[in-house]
């Protein structure tokens, strides 16, 4: 009964977090600049190897590889507004206090501010990643639209994914005030074991191990594979599950970890 | 002259001074400070695993090698570090022309530039520095040259040449910041981010990229040609000699930038 108004609540924090976005417009345009060069290079590396290769490396061809760079160039764009700089902010400025009065789930509000610039994200990876095409020649499409709308969910959980895990890492800003080496950090462990840097088919034994156990491999690897319809059905619809498995873990798991941080926060408020 | 070198001498002391104040107040916060240092050296083995897993597919990039381009991404994070650690006062110019806080800095009896290079420390730096010399170190054993101490030197020549080609880069832009009066300018982080161009071979990019990276933002000057010549002086001779004249070229732009920038100065006023 009472979920619409509600959802109207959150849909306000979402709209003035897209706002936000334009007023910091620089800020927003610098951090997808940033993006793009390290996508240009890495297509100029890559480009280089295949010609060299004169063929394919491992599963992949060169439209292949395009396709593989650009969805991660895509996924990795979305839901980047959030960092675990926000959360440090607030509680070092003393502005959980007023989070923690409004009759609001803190996690849900979290999520409602990290979406609101979804739409710019998408629209402007998209634009960027046309220019990169034009530029470096056609990719590869999806096998089939089974395979292009399997893709749309498995963006969309690897949105939600990525959220789940910036919240969890941020909620040690109730204990250590090094945000900004704690995001350089979760991002580095991620760019690599999500498969961002390089498609983990090609890592060795050992370390593919590490990464299929982990949560990263559903932000890059499991949306860019099921683009390229480069699992089975059954595999596919298995790693969809596993993004979607962890999703829902880790946003419990960050529930759970807001509640002992807030008792840490009373304890020392007194 | 020697009135000259006594200012100079005068300078470095108390640009060290300065440095040694901020550092002390970095290390009150000593967890932030190892979060940092870790954080740092996280990226740097995620970069090496990511070089490190190309080559188990291909013998080499164009005819470069693994420790080839080892060291160029040795090079690029050690001149990073002495940028962040040494002259992280660069990056506040343009906050301390907008404030109208660089006044404070104008009415001291001592070099504006020396006060604004110290006037910040990036401890990130610190893991880079290390991290980044072990890397270059191991490098240079794979090099087929019986060492010499000219030849070592040489090697320290190219270093400190590309890490003042980067802080001369950093102080040029940031001055920038006198004409372009705001908050945040955002030319020096666009020209920082071009650096990701020096992490690879400059021949695998097109001849509009390779231009830029030579002639305009002279990023092949850190990290190509060092390693090109410290591996083959035969044929990169030229490159390598002129790697310090163009140091020396930065860096006098950039003192000029500066001072012509401070002459246009105007305080934002109270």
């Amino acid at each position: 009964m009472g979920t619409v108004p509600h959802m109207r609540k959150y849909f306000a924090i979402a709209r003035a977090s897209f706002e936000v976005v334009f007023v910091y417009r620089a800020g927003f345009a610098l951090n997808m600049f940033g993006t793009v060069l390290y996508v240009v290079a890495m297509f100029y590396l890559w480009q280089t190897i295949f010609l060299g290769k004169a063929g394919a490396l491992g599963a992949f061809s060169w439209p292949q590889m395009k396709a593989y760079l650009l969805v991660a160039f895509l996924t990795n764009s979305l839901m980047t507004w959030f960092d675990e700089g926000d959360m440090g902010r607030d509680i070092r400025m003393g502005r959980i206090a007023t989070d923690l009065t409004r009759p609001i789930d803190f996690q849900a509000k979290r999520f409602a501010d990290a979406i609101g610039p979804l739409p710019v994200e998408l629209s402007s990876a998209l634009l960027v990643g046309a220019v990169v095409v034009f530029a470096f020649g056609g990719i590869a499409a999806p096998p089939d639209p089974v395979h292009a709308a399997l893709f749309v969910v498995s963006t969309a959980l690897a949105t939600l994914l990525k959220f789940a895990i910036v919240y969890c890492v941020s909620m040690t800003a109730f204990w250590t005030t090094g945000m900004v080496g704690i995001r350089v950090g979760r991002t580095a462990i991620q760019n690599l074991l999500s498969g961002a840097m390089i498609p983990l088919a090609f890592f060795p034994d050992w370390l593919r191990s590490v990464a299929a156990v982990l949560p990263f491999q559903g932000l890059v690897s499991t949306p860019a594979l099921t683009y390229l319809g480069q699992m089975d059905g059954p595999t596919t619809a298995l790693m969809i599950g596993v993004q979607a498995v962890w999703a829902v873990a880790l946003l419990f798991a960050g529930r759970a970890l807001w509640r002992r941080a807030i008792k840490a926060v009373t304890i020392h408020g007194g | 002259m020697a009135a000259r070198l006594r200012s100079l001498r005068r300078g470095i002391y108390l640009y060290f001074r300065l440095l040694g104040q901020e550092m002390k107040s970095i290390l009150a916060y000593r967890a932030d400070f190892i979060v940092l240092l870790i954080a740092a050296v996280l990226v740097q083995l995620v970069g090496l695993a990511f070089i490190g897993i190309i080559f188990t597919r291909i013998p080499n990039i164009q005819g470069w090698t693994f420790w080839q381009v080892v060291m160029m991404y040795s090079l690029i994070f050690i001149t990073e570090g002495v940028g962040s650690l040494f002259f992280e006062g660069t990056w506040w110019l343009s906050w301390l022309i907008y404030s109208g806080e660089f006044d404070q800095v104008m009415v001291r009896p001592v070099s504006p530039m020396v006060q604004v290079l110290a006037s910040k420390v990036g401890f990130n730096g610190l893991g880079n520095i290390v991290t980044g010399s072990l890397l270059l170190v191991v490098s240079l054993t794979h090099v087929s040259v019986n060492w010499t101490p000219v030849g070592l030197l040489m090697v320290l020549i190219l270093l400190v040449s590309g890490a003042t080609i980067r802080v001369a880069l950093n102080l040029g832009t940031a001055a920038l910041s006198f004409w372009i009066k705001s908050p945040h300018s955002n030319v020096p982080m666009f020209v920082h981010q071009l650096g990701e161009f020096g992490k690879y071979p400059i021949t695998i990019y097109s001849v509009g990229v390779q231009a830029v990276i030579v002639l305009v933002i002279p990023f092949a000057f850190v990290s190509f040609y060092p390693t090109a010549y410290v591996f083959d002086q035969a044929n990169w001779a030229l490159a390598g000699l002129l790697t310090p004249l163009v140091a020396i070229y930065c860096l006098v732009m950039a003192a000029t930038l500066f001072r012509r920038g401070m002459r246009r100065y105007e305080s934002s006023g109270n």
